[in-house]
Order: C-alpha cells, then sequence, then structure tokens
C-alpha cells in the first residue's frame, strides 16, 4: 500500500494544478477550451462547416464584428459598457456608403472620414460619461435610441439613391471580398490591429493606465492617471473600431437596410463576457475578446445553417450571455480561494525511525542538560536573531525581525545599536575577505553591508528554471550563506513555493522545494546550483575548500555538494537520519563542525508525512494554528566530523533558558546561540575550545 | 439510503457530523487564571477521585483511600487493587470502584470489613459512584471495550458503550439505566432523573428511570467528567481534557488513526492528555510555537484543566481554568467541603484548594 503511495506522489506532480490555476492565462484558456468544444461540436454536426468557402465567410464576418469587439472590450476594461455600437454601426455603414455613393469621395477618404466620424460619435459618449460622469449604461442606451433615430432619418431620405448606385472600384471591391494568399482582407486588418492592441493593453503605458482604471478608479485617481481623459478615449476608441468594421461591412454587402447593426451590441457583449473579459472591469485581453468572438460567430453561424429560426437563434445567444456572465462572477470572486484549496499539495515523505535520544539510551543523541546554564544576551531587546556572527573586535551581530542587524559592543555586549537597516528579516551571516558582511533577508534576496554599514544588494534574482510553471527567479526566501575561497557565495533558498512567514506550509508539503544558489561578486551572476531539496539551509563551506555542507531541514540530512575540484558538481548525503531538523552549519575551532537541530522530529508527524491525503485535508479543514507542525521548540547543538560522525551533543531539557536554536558561532572559546523566534542569544562556556578562535579570520588567513 | 446520501455529503463538505469545529471558550466558560493559580494541598502519586460527607474529604490515591485531617492525609482504608471511583454514601458509608471492576460498599467510613462486592453485570471500567437519595448507588462504567486506565484508546476507537447503572445495597440488585453511552464518566441523582457526562459527546445528560435520554449541557468545548453537587443547589463539573480541532479531525481520520494506533506509543498520540509538554515527541500544532520564550494560553488544548460550575438545571454558571500555559491540567474531580472547593488535578498530581470567598473575589460577583 505505502510503495504505491509514494510511486503514486514520485509520478504525479500535484503542484502543478496549484501553478497552472495561479497563471492569468488560465482565464484565457477557458475560453479558449469553450471555442474548441464548439468547434469540433458544429464541425460534426454540419458538413462543410469547415469547408475553406465557409472558413472565408466565417472570418469576414469575424473580422467586422471582431473590430466592435475590440472596442467594446476596451470600454468595458475601463470599466464601463458600450450599448450603442449597434447604432453607431449603422449611422458608420451609413455614412461610408453615402460618402461614396453620393459624395463620389474616393475609398481612401471614405476610410478617413467614416473612421472620423464614428470617433465623434464615441466621443460623444465619451465626454458624457468621461466628463460629465454619467452612467455609462444609461448615457450608450439614450445614445443608442438618439444613433438609431438618426439612422432611420438619413435612410429614409437616401435609400433608394445608395441602393441604385453600383460602385466598381477594385479597391473598393477589395476592401469588401479581396483575398491576399487565400486570407479575407478584413481579417489582415484585424490581425493587425489586434497584435497591435494586445502589445498596447500589455505593454504600453496607456494600456497599463486602462487596465488599472478598470480595477479601482480611486486608487488610478490617486496614483495621478488622468482618469477622465483616459475615460473619454477608450468610448472614442470604441466609436473608431465600430466605424473600421462598419466600412469592411459596407464593402460586402453596400447596403442601408433597416436592420444594419440592430441586436448588435447583444451580440457584442456575450462575445466580450464569453471571452471571459470582466462586466466589473480591470481584466481583459484582445486574446479573451477574440476567442469570445468566435465563439459567438460560430454559435450564430452554426444554428443559421442548422435552420433555426431567428428568434431561437437570438435566444440561444442571450442564455449563453447569461451563464456567461453568471460564470464570470463566480469564478472571480472564487478563483483566489479554489487556488488557495488547490495549491498546497503534500508529497509522500518517507524517514526511518530515529536515533534514540532518551537518557540512558546511549549514543551521541543522549539528552543532557549542558545548556541549562547559558548566560543570555539582549534579553528582551532583540527579537527573532536567527544567526549570530562576530568580528575579530568580538562584537556581535544578529538579525532581528524588525529589519535590522543589531550590534552588540563587546566586552559585555550590554550595549546594543542598529548596525545597519535593511527592511526584511535578517537570516544567515558571513564576512568575505574584505570584512563585508553578507547577509541572507528573509523575501529579499542576498545583501552587503559594508565595513562603512552601506547597505548594497548583492542578488535577489537566479536564473529561472525551463520546467518550472511557477516564475522561480526571484528569490523569496535565501536563508544561509557561505563564501568559498575565490569569493563566491553559496547560498540556500529554503523553498522556492512560499514566502518565510509561510514555512510551515512548506513543511507541511515536504516536498523538495528548495535549492541552492550561487553568486559571483566578480562577474555579478547569479545561478542555481542545485534543484530540489526538502527545506535546504545551513551553508557551510567544508575544510577542503572544494566542497559545502548543507542541510535539508525537512529531509533531516547533512549533503555535501562539490563546487570545485575533481569531483565538482557532486553531491554526497554526509548525515542522515537526523533525530532532529538541522538549521545552520558552522566551523569549529577542533576542524569539526558545529550542527543546530532547530526542532525534533516526533512519531506523530513522521507518520504524516507518510500520508500525503491526511495532510492535503487537514491544511484545507485546519487554520495554520491547529495544523500538526514539526515540533521547534526544543532543540539542541550537535558537533559532527568530517566523515559525518556525530560526536556530541549539547541539550537543555526544560528549554526555559533558551528556547529555540537555530545557529551557533564560536568565537574565543564561547558559543553564541540564535533562535529565530527567541527573544535573546545565548553564550555558553566551551570546554577545552581554542582561545583564539575567530571562524572567519582563520578562514581568510589572518589569525 | 437518504441518510448515507446525507453522511457521504456531510463527509465531503465537512458538514453535520464530518465538522470539526469546537464552540469557543465563551459566556460562563470565558477563561480565566483561578484554578491555576490554586492552593497545593497535596502531591499524589496516584490520585483518582474525590468524596465528601460535607466535612470531611477523601481521596482516592492508588489503593489507598485517604482522609483530609487538618492538613495531613490519613489512610482510612487499604485494597490490593487501584480505587477508580469514590463515594460517600447516605449512611455515612464509603463506596469504592476498584479497578473498574468491582463496586465494594461499606457501611462506614474507616474499618477492617471486606463490604459488599458488586461485580456484575460485567463492570468493566467504573470510573464513578454517587450516591443517590433513596440509598441507591450511581455507577459509571466508562466503557464495556476498553479498561478504565485506556480511556484515550476508547476515545480513538470512537467506542460508545458506556453505561449508567445503580447498586442498592439493601437489597443488593444491581439494575442497568442506560447503556450505548459515549464514555459515561461522572453521575449523580437530581430528583427523579440521573446527570451523567458523556465525555466523547462532549455534554451532560439527564437519564430518566425509564431509560430516557436527555441533554443538559451540550456542546461543551471539553470533555466532561465527573460531577459533584454543590451544597447550595447545582454542580460542580470537572473536565478532564479539552477538545481540539486537531484531536477531531484525526477522530474523522480512520485510516491515520488506525496507524497511528498501531504504530506509535500511546504518549505521543494526537490525543487529549491529563498532562503535556513533557516530551518533545508529543505532537506540536501551529499555535504551539514557542514566540518571544512564551507559549500562548490560547494555543490548542493537549491538556487543560477545567472546572465549571452548573445551575441545578444543568446551565453553566461560571467557570474555573487552568490554561494551556499553565499546570493544573487534567481535572478529573472537584467537591465542595466546607467552605472550599476541592479539585484533584490528575495531570501534574495534586490536590488543590480554593476558598469560595477566593472564587467570588477572583469572579467579581
Amino acid at each position: 500500500m505505502e510503495a504505491l503511495a509514494r510511486l503514486r506522489y514520485r509520478l504525479w506532480p500535484d503542484h502543478l494544478l496549484g501553478e497552472i490555476l495561479s497563471k492569468r492565462w488560465t482565464e484565457t484558456a477557458i475560453p479558449v477550451i469553450v471555442l474548441i468544444a464548439v468547434a469540433i461540436a458544429l464541425g460534426r454536426a454540419i458538413d462543410g462547416f469547415f469547408s475553406i468557402v465557409s472558413l472565408a465567410d466565417q472570418a469576414r464576418q469575424a473580422g467586422e464584428i471582431g473590430f466592435v469587439v475590440l472596442g467594446m472590450a476596451l470600454v468595458v476594461i475601463v470599466g464601463g459598457i458600450d450599448l450603442s455600437v449597434g447604432s453607431m454601426f449603422a449611422l458608420c455603414d451609413f455614412c461610408a456608403l453615402f460618402c461614396l455613393d453620393i459624395l463620389n469621395l474616393p475609398v481612401a477618404a471614405v476610410f478617413v472620414i467614416t473612421l472620423l466620424f464614428g470617433a465623434t460619435l464615441g466621443a460623444i459618449n465619451g465626454f458624457l460619461i468621461g466628463y460629465l460622469r454619467l452612467r455609462a449604461f444609461i448615457t450608450t442606451l439614450i445614445t443608442l435610441i438618439i444613433y438609431r433615430s438618426a439612422y432611420d432619418l438619413l435612410i429614409q431620405d437616401y435609400s433608394n439613391r445608395i441602393a441604385a448606385s453600383f460602385p466598381d472600384f477594385p479597391s473598393w471591391n477589395f476592401v469588401g471580398g479581396g483575398e491576399l494568399f487565400g486570407v479575407p482582407s478584413v481579417a489582415l486588418v484585424y490581425i493587425v490591429i489586434a497584435v497591435f492592441g494586445h502589445v498596447f493593453l500589455t505593454r504600453l503605458r496607456p494600456g497599463w493606465h486602462i487596465t488599472a482604471i478598470g480595477g479601482s478608479r480611486r486608487s488610478a485617481y490617486n496614483s495621478g492617471i488622468a482618469v477622465r481623459r483616459t475615460i473619454a478615449l477608450c468610448y472614442v476608441a470604441s466609436g473608431a473600431l465600430t466605424a473600421l468594421g462598419a466600412v469592411f461591412f459596407a464593402a460586402r454587402l453596400g447596403t442601408v437596410g433597416g436592420d444594419v447593426g440592430v441586436g448588435l451590441e447583444v451580440t457584442v457583449l456575450t462575445a466580450t463576457v464569453l471571452g471571459g473579459i470582466s462586466l466589473g472591469g480591470g481584466k481583459g485581453s484582445v486574446a479573451k475578446a477574440l476567442a469570445g468572438t468566435l465563439i459567438v460567430l460560430l454559435v450564430t453561424n452554426g444554428l443559421t445553417t442548422l435552420s433555426v429560426r431567428g428568434g431561437f437563434n437570438r435566444m440561444a445567444l442571450a442564455s449563453i450571455l447569461l451563464v456567461a456572465a453568471i460564470i464570470d462572477i463566480r469564478w472571480l470572486k472564487n478563483r483566489t480561494r479554489i487556488i488557495s484549496k488547490v495549491y498546497v499539495s503534500p508529497t509522500y515523505h518517507y524517514l526511518p525511525p530515529p536515533p534514540s535520544t532518551e537518557i540512558g539510551g546511549g549514543g551521541p543523541f543522549e539528552q543532557n542538560d549542558k545548556l541549562r546554564d547559558v548566560t543570555l544576551i539582549g534579553l528582551g531587546r532583540i527579537e527573532a536573531p536567527e544567526d549570530v556572527i562576530l568580528d575579530r573586535h568580538d562584537n556581535l551581530y544578529a538579525g532581528s525581525r524588525h529589519g535590522d542587524i543589531m550590534r552588540f559592543l563587546a566586552p559585555d555586549y550590554e550595549k546594543m545599536e542598529v548596525y545597519a537597516h535593511i527592511g526584511g528579516q535578517p537570516l544567515g551571516m558571513a564576512f568575505d575577505r574584505q570584512d563585508n558582511l553578507y547577509c541572507c533577508i528573509g523575501g529579499m534576496g542576498l545583501y552587503r553591508i559594508t565595513p562603512d554599514r552601506k547597505v548594497e544588494k548583492a542578488t535577489d534574482e537566479t536564473n529561472r528554471s525551463i520546467y518550472s510553471v511557477n516564475d522561480d527567479s526571484r528569490l523569496r526566501l535565501a536563508d544561509d550563506l557561505d563564501i568559498a575561497p575565490d569569493g563566491r557565495i553559496f547560498f540556500s533558498e529554503a523553498t522556492v513555493r512560499y514566502e518565510m512567514h509561510e514555512w510551515p506550509v512548506d513543511g507541511l508539503e515536504a516536498r523538495g522545494n528548495g535549492r541552492i544558489v550561487c553568486y559571483d561578486p566578480n562577474r555579478n551572476t547569479t545561478r542555481t546550483v542545485l534543484r530540489g531539496l526538502k527545506f535546504p539551509n545551513g551553508v557551510c563551506v567544508a575544510s577542503d575548500g572544494q566542497s559545502i555542507l548543507f542541510a535539508e531541514t525537512f529531509g533531516a540530512s547533512i549533503n555535501r555538494y562539490w563546487f570545485d575540484g575533481p569531483r565538482t558538481g557532486e553531491v554526497e548525503v554526509v548525515i542522515d537520519n537526523l533525530p532532529g531538523y538541522p538549521d545552520n552549519i558552522n566551523l569549529a575551532s577542533d576542524g569539526n563542525y558545529w550542527l543546530a537541530l532547530v526542532g525534533m522530529r516526533s512519531p506523530v508527524i513522521d507518520l504524516a508525512w507518510r500520508m500525503a491525503g491526511f495532510r492535503r485535508r487537514m491544511a484545507k479543514r485546519l487554520p495554520l494554528d491547529e495544523w500538526l507542525f514539526p515540533n521547534i521548540n526544543t532543540g539542541c547543538v550537535v558537533k559532527f566530523n568530517e566523515k559525518g560522525e556525530v560526536l556530541e551533543s549539547f541539550w537543555d531539557l526544560a528549554g526555559a533558558n533558551h528556547p529555540m536554536i537555530t545557529s551557533m558561532r564560536e568565537h574565543r572559546g564561547y558559543l553564541y546561540l540564535g533562535g529565530i523566534s527567541n527573544n535573546r542569544i545565548g553564550r555558553y562556556k566551551l570546554e577545552n575550545a581554542d582561545p583564539n578562535f575567530v571562524q572567519y579570520d582563520k578562514r581568510w588567513g589572518r589569525a | 439510503m437518504i441518510a448515507a446520501l446525507k453522511t457521504f455529503a456531510d463527509r465531503v463538505l465537512g458538514r453535520g457530523d464530518a465538522a470539526i469545529t469546537v464552540p469557543s471558550f465563551d459566556g460562563a466558560l470565558k477563561p480565566n487564571q483561578i484554578l491555576e493559580g490554586a492552593d497545593i494541598v497535596a502531591n499524589l502519586g496516584a490520585g483518582e477521585d474525590l468524596a465528601t460527607d460535607g466535612r470531611c474529604l477523601y481521596v482516592a490515591d492508588g489503593p489507598v483511600v485517604k482522609r483530609l485531617d487538618g492538613g495531613a492525609l490519613l489512610d482510612v482504608r487499604r485494597f490490593d487493587r487501584p480505587v477508580t471511583a469514590l463515594c460517600v454514601t447516605a449512611g455515612g458509608g464509603l463506596a469504592v470502584a476498584l479497578d473498574g471492576r468491582e463496586v465494594r460498599v461499606f457501611a462506614t467510613a474507616a474499618g477492617d470489613d471486606a463490604g459488599l462486592a458488586f461485580t456484575g453485570p460485567s463492570l468493566n471500567a467504573v470510573n464513578a459512584l454517587s450516591a443517590a437519595p433513596d440509598g441507591t448507588i450511581l455507577v459509571a462504567d466508562g466503557s464495556s471495550d476498553q479498561p478504565y486506565s485506556r480511556w484515550a484508546f476508547d476515545l480513538m476507537e470512537r467506542n460508545g458503550s458506556g453505561r449508567l447503572l445503580a447498586i442498592d445495597p439493601a437489597n443488593r440488585s444491581v439494575r442497568v439505566l442506560a447503556s450505548g453511552l459515549c464514555y459515561a464518566f461522572g453521575a449523580g441523582a437530581a430528583g427523579d432523573e440521573a446527570f451523567v457526562s458523556e465525555s466523547w459527546r462532549h455534554r451532560v445528560v439527564a437519564v430518566s428511570r425509564n431509560g430516557f435520554v436527555r441533554p443538559v449541557l451540550d456542546n461543551l468545548p471539553a470533555y466532561p467528567s465527573r460531577l459533584s453537587p454543590a451544597p447550595d443547589s447545582g454542580w460542580w463539573l470537572t473536565a478532564f481534557v479539552a477538545r481540539t480541532q486537531l484531536v477531531e479531525f484525526v477522530l474523522r481520520e480512520p485510516a491515520f488513526r488506525r496507524r497511528m494506533m498501531a504504530e506509535i506509543d500511546p504518549r505521543f498520540w494526537i490525543v487529549p492528555r491529563l498532562r503535556s509538554g513533557d516530551s518533545f515527541r508529543e505532537p506540536m500544532q501551529g499555535a504551539h510555537l514557542k514566540t518571544m520564550g512564551v507559549i500562548k494560553p490560547w494555543a490548542p488544548p493537549r491538556s487543560y484543566g477545567l472546572v465549571i460550575r452548573m445551575s441545578a438545571s444543568g446551565a453553566p454558571l461560571y467557570s474555573l481554568h487552568s490554561r494551556v500555559d499553565g499546570e493544573n491540567h487534567g481535572v478529573v474531580a472537584a467537591v465542595e467541603a466546607g467552605d472550599s472547593l476541592y479539585v484533584l488535578a490528575k495531570g501534574p498530581g495534586r490536590l488543590l484548594r480554593l476558598p469560595l470567598d477566593r472564587i467570588r473575589q477572583e469572579l467579581g460577583a
């Protein structure tokens, strides 16, 4: 059974569903899938539905309506609605034919005049809605009636004369029915406009302004966007695009019948909403508008071909609009909830039974009370010192959750000062050869504090993984580092799926979400060197100068990675199956290594890690405060040697004096202890330790 | 069929019986630290139950029944098995339950006589005795499936095999008043009815003479244990452990529960405990994380101390707490003797005393 579970979780990437759903483009995926389904269904129901002739005809209609839909999309994205498109379409159709047939203007002039005319009609809407701030719905409803009445009056006078003339210009015919490489002219123009529209909306400043206004008009105003003008211009654009569609319509059919553009607003609105452009504003794209247009067109044409009566046809369209509107509202409201339900995806994680820690149980992990009498530094004054480090003048540095690196001054460590303000939680720290203090900052990346206290960003991004759905180039939780002899900095990033304060969720997943990253200050490059690690933490350059030791916290193991020498690139397990969760690793004065166990394993969580479904349901049904956690209230310090043998351990049984240990640093005969949820730093006198040991002086050969 | 569908829908949607919500400590159960501040009268090795005749306090400690005399505990009776329940009979005698399997009734509190012994019908986990005014003794038999000391197994197995019985020493008869209770723990006669704590259903029920069961105090955020009458009407109800959403969730995860029971030492289960924090191998929940050296008192309680003062009709009036950051947890008995309330906190093995005046003062009543 368990082997089956292991196989299932190894082979099936549960975490991808949530990552894919959190992508914005999945919103477009739904209308595209609907489109494909509709196309397949109609293709099977109707013979010749996808013949070349039929397709070309579809494309012409699609182009004409498509322009109008683009205009509508723009208006809807900015937070409005334009019901007058049908009437504008009719008026522009009239305008084009009037210019051509009665005024006998050249085709190019017809184009320009009609577009300007459409833009003017739109500008009336835009002025009323944008500047006078009338309601879009009422305003465009009124202009719908006015434009339609104007059209009706005009065609009474001119329809016969227009109907009687048969313009025969090659250019006009090309507009109406011409093709280039088999693609109808209108479709070509549509493609050009659509590509520009996409770039406009996603890459250009005005496009961003439009989206911003639709998302929150007030915020947009507050951030200095010219809200009124932008809104007005959207209606102008809507009018111009409608006019463009109308010109092609006029060229194709050449009529000014009474039913031109009647009900067009419903068709266009259906296409807009079906494509997933939210009526609430602020969300939409050209791809969505296109998908919506094609769906509507296929459905109406399909139903017409199947000889469904006109009334039913329109009823079907209205029903689709209703369904799409409902889905639009529900989806928008629940999208984040659905994502948060499926994003957390625990996997199978097996750890063998841990070695004994019982008193009287023997072994190197046997509990003792050596740390009971640590003296405390900065009790109640420092908060969350994850890592501690000392310079050669014995000053003590530690991070705080207020985003500062604090310095306690030697020799008594009573005086505390802000050494540098960074703004994020400082985690692991190390000195380089020039006495720069490098520090991993949760949520920010790798930072450097120069000896004259200047804060500089070293790096906050690495190369994006090719096969990762989530964009993992930003550093989310860089947590410990060390510096190789050539100056390269190796640091661990605990997880790429969660933020720092969400570490328990990563523990719940127990997937290898972390990585080791290398920053090269000489070339200012950052590359990921190892992936798929279970909460990597604690990085320490080994004594050979060619490899790093790093801990995998939730993997309860220590590994070695060679970055230099004959074994470059290899990874080897140094210690596995620790009884607790390893955190920082640092060099000891005797050449061995110190390791902090931030917490201890409990049998229940070991079992839960083997039952992924249990944890998934727990994550869904319990609040975070009630979750089963890895126990990080009790920890210890362990010393191990190059071969991975654990030599001794240091415990505080009661855990009252120094509850949590995330790091330790040996300095001149003392061991300094940090803990990320502590309000103190511990100091423990070591027996038989080198009284002159200063870690980074020894590393850089100054001692 | 409809019931099965409903159960299924509940499981999918987390409603009804599948809901894992736990009521909050609010209203009369609003937390305080009164119990945590109680005086320690004695540290007991294996304190199990308390009883009183109104003046004297009797304590069951392992196989011995002791009497509190001034500040000292004097042995009254000694048995060959641990005493699991104790009460003073109407005539001033004693009744004790031995290892949950036998009830003995003595005419006098002290002495060497063997008393009347009752073992049937198949007593298994007798955990509470209470004298009724009519001379009978109410017996709460927690479970027919698990012995008294393995109550955690009974909870995790979701058993419902507790019984309420009545012993009549006059004609040496035993009668079953109610069965199928989800862990009967604590009983007391209330007029024609008998109140029983039904721990696993988080409620106190009243059982009438004809066996009709009616909830009196429902939806508790804790698992109630023994009841004792307060002299001026009403009851002292104790709760030995408190509920957490994690335990409620585990109770609805049969596969996990089965493996946990099979593979893990019961000390480290996800299950309520009488005391906690002794080992890092106990399960830790999110809010248990010590921050800045402090564990929050509102964290989910693996162990808890609670005494509830109930009115005669079963309404909660006020309560005494020892919260998650405290020690006086696992309260199994509270009796009022003289001007004090005596509380047995089984977690740390303490006999506690709270003067009634102090309780009134601290509650501001």
